[in-house]
């Protein structure tokens, strides 16, 4: 019988190593050996997609090779989830994600959904081809910490601007976090609409919104 | 005296010319603002699907900011609508986009329908070249074709598109080949209307979102294929990819191209010198465009220049909102330019 250990890794493994097969059989030894749902969870499949995470920054894995990470994860996560000790007490730090009006490329957003999903937030994706109102109108109902907002199109970049304007014509603005990110987005343009944060990618997506998070908690 | 067009032609084939010309080529790189719309009297969304009213705009930019081109179509969803996407022509400010894709497995690929290039807006952009290419003899006129993957990933989800790369690479080659023939016979059918130039932009197969390996398998050779043969048609050719480019220099060095366009991720010093036997266009800001002042416009152009781009034009489509001072400040950087100081860009 294997160690604890040796079926966390296989599970890391399985994720990071884009075999969704191997990510799915580890997951049924961890529940044949007792291994609490949430610990296979969070030391083996999310501890590989953080692998993966790594080298995506490392600019040795790509898109594709993300997405096919993160299908082996789910899988993973099909098998584990239905037995979770549900602890409701646990609040999570809600985003709500989406991409702007005007655009429905969304593989970018997908993968910040993804890592967001995996550092543990709670996600209301909105989709693509947003207008700022469903944004708004969805901080509102979650009572959101951070919105975030992407797009591919150096055209519809100035939506984001629209929906930080609603934000502070509806009195939300400092109750939320604004990150922004996307091919033509840069520092230079979240400063200008007035976001806290441009992210390049999905794993500084997910170092901003805890920095964020956390230097919010100081200033309150 | 060199026309427009050749001017632009011999610029982008490498051959030395008086100046370096200004662009905004179209297609993924937008050229037109809501200024030159209630200017010239032709507004999106109505002109992506009007001859008459598309030609009138891509002229309006050229006579209200001296920008030395012609181009079409204004979006990238031509292919894709003739290939079977539904899409929605947007509004005034915002380009048309796919809301709905043809294909939902990629197994059922070969259910996807050849391009249609009767009706439609295929025909619409047909005509709309014949329009520019008969009224206007010295000006060129560049047809703008949605790269290989990233009309893929308008017909399919791209999220399966993409995954299949790693587990179905064969499927993936079947359905970028049959892609890529149809969009042979799309480009031939703009070319033969009378463009000059053509242009080839894929910002969903980039080396940044790929990673090199897969930028040589899955993007490079099919856009190879489109420039080999459509050889002959077209009398200059141009492709332009967005992101940063480090990762894949030895790629672009393979693109049977001359002109590589580039957006402003990249640095033009950097970029020189890992090419070898190529022209950059680029790469004035768009954020800038929309935002900065004419002066700091110029000057950035003017710095595009001495850095040694062949032909200036934006880093990616402009937005709707730019004023056109600031398009016309990037053009006269071209004009102002003191080319006997610049070092030389290509000697064969």
């Amino acid at each position: 019988m294997d160690s604890q250990q040796e079926i966390l890794d296989r599970l890391a493994e399985g994720v990071r190593e884009m075999d969704e097969e191997l990510a799915v059989q580890a997951s049924y030894e961890a529940l044949e050996n007792k291994i609490d749902a949430l610990t296979a969870i969070n030391q083996g499949l999310v501890v590989g997609m953080n692998e993966a995470g790594f080298l995506y920054e490392q600019e040795e894995y790509f898109v594709p090779e993300l997405l096919l990470c993160s299908d082996a994860m789910y899988a993973g996560l099909d098998v584990l989830s239905p037995h979770i000790q549900r602890n409701t007490a646990e609040s999570k730090q809600k985003v709500v994600i989406g991409v702007v009006e005007g655009d429905t490329h969304d593989i970018g957003k997908n993968l910040v959904k993804l890592m967001l999903e995996v550092a543990d937030f709670e996600i209301y994706d909105l989709g693509r081809d947003v207008p700022a109102v469903d944004f708004i109108s969805k901080v509102k109902e979650v009572g959101a910490d951070i919105v975030c907002l992407s797009t591919l199109m150096s055209t519809t970049m100035d939506r984001m601007a629209d929906v930080i304007e609603l934000l502070k014509k509806e009195g939300l603005r400092e109750q939320v976090l604004v990150m922004i990110g996307g091919g033509p987005i840069s520092q230079a343009f979240a400063n200008r609409i007035g976001a806290d944060a441009y992210s390049e990618n999905a794993i500084g997506a997910v170092k901003d919104a805890k920095r964020l998070l956390s230097e919010k908690r100081v200033a309150i | 005296m060199y026309t427009a067009k050749d001017r632009l032609i011999k610029a982008l084939k490498g051959e030395i010319v008086d100046r370096p010309p200004c662009i905004c080529p179209g297609g993924m790189m937008n050229m037109v603002t809501t200024d030159v719309m209630q200017q010239v009297g032709s507004m999106w969304p109505e002109a992506h699907r009007n001859p008459r009213e598309m030609a009138r705009l891509a002229l309006g930019v050229h006579n209200l900011t001296g920008i030395e081109n012609l181009g079409v179509p204004f979006c990238m969803t031509v292919e894709a609508e003739a290939m079977g996407a539904k899409i929605v022509l947007g509004s005034l400010e915002n380009e048309p986009r796919v809301i709905e894709y043809p294909l939902l497995k990629l197994e059922d690929w070969p259910r996807l329908s050849e391009i249609r290039l009767e009706g439609g807006r295929s025909a619409v952009l047909a005509e709309a070249v014949g329009i520019l290419t008969t009224q206007n003899p010295d000006m060129p006129v560049i047809v703008n074709l949605t790269g290989p993957v990233s009309l893929a990933s308008s017909l399919i989800e791209p999220m399966s598109f993409f995954k299949a790369m790693g587990k179905q690479p064969e499927i993936v080659h079947e359905i970028l080949s049959f892609i890529t023939d149809n969009l042979i016979v799309f480009g031939r059918s703009l070319l033969n209307a009378g463009a000059q130039i053509i242009n080839i932009a894929d910002p969903s197969g980039t080396g940044e979102i790929l990673g090199p390996h897969r930028f040589r398998e899955f993007a490079l050779p099919y856009i190879n294929l489109i420039l080999a043969d459509l050889e002959g048609s077209y009398q200059a050719s141009m492709v332009h990819i967005c992101g940063r480019l480090s990762s894949i220099f030895a790629e672009i060095n393979q693109l049977k191209t001359k002109a590589i366009s580039i957006d402003s991720t990249t640095s033009i010093t950097k970029l020189k010198a890992a090419l070898d036997n190529k022209i950059i266009v680029g790469n004035v800001s768009t954020l800038l465009l929309q935002n900065g002042q004419p002066d700091r416009v110029k000057a950035v152009a003017l710095n595009c220049l001495q850095k040694g781009v062949a032909v200036l034009s934006p880093a990616c489509g402009i937005s709707t909102a730019t004023p056109l001072a600031n398009l016309q400040a990037m053009v006269s950087a071209v004009h102002d330019f003191d080319y006997l100081n610049r070092e030389v860009l290509c000697f064969d």
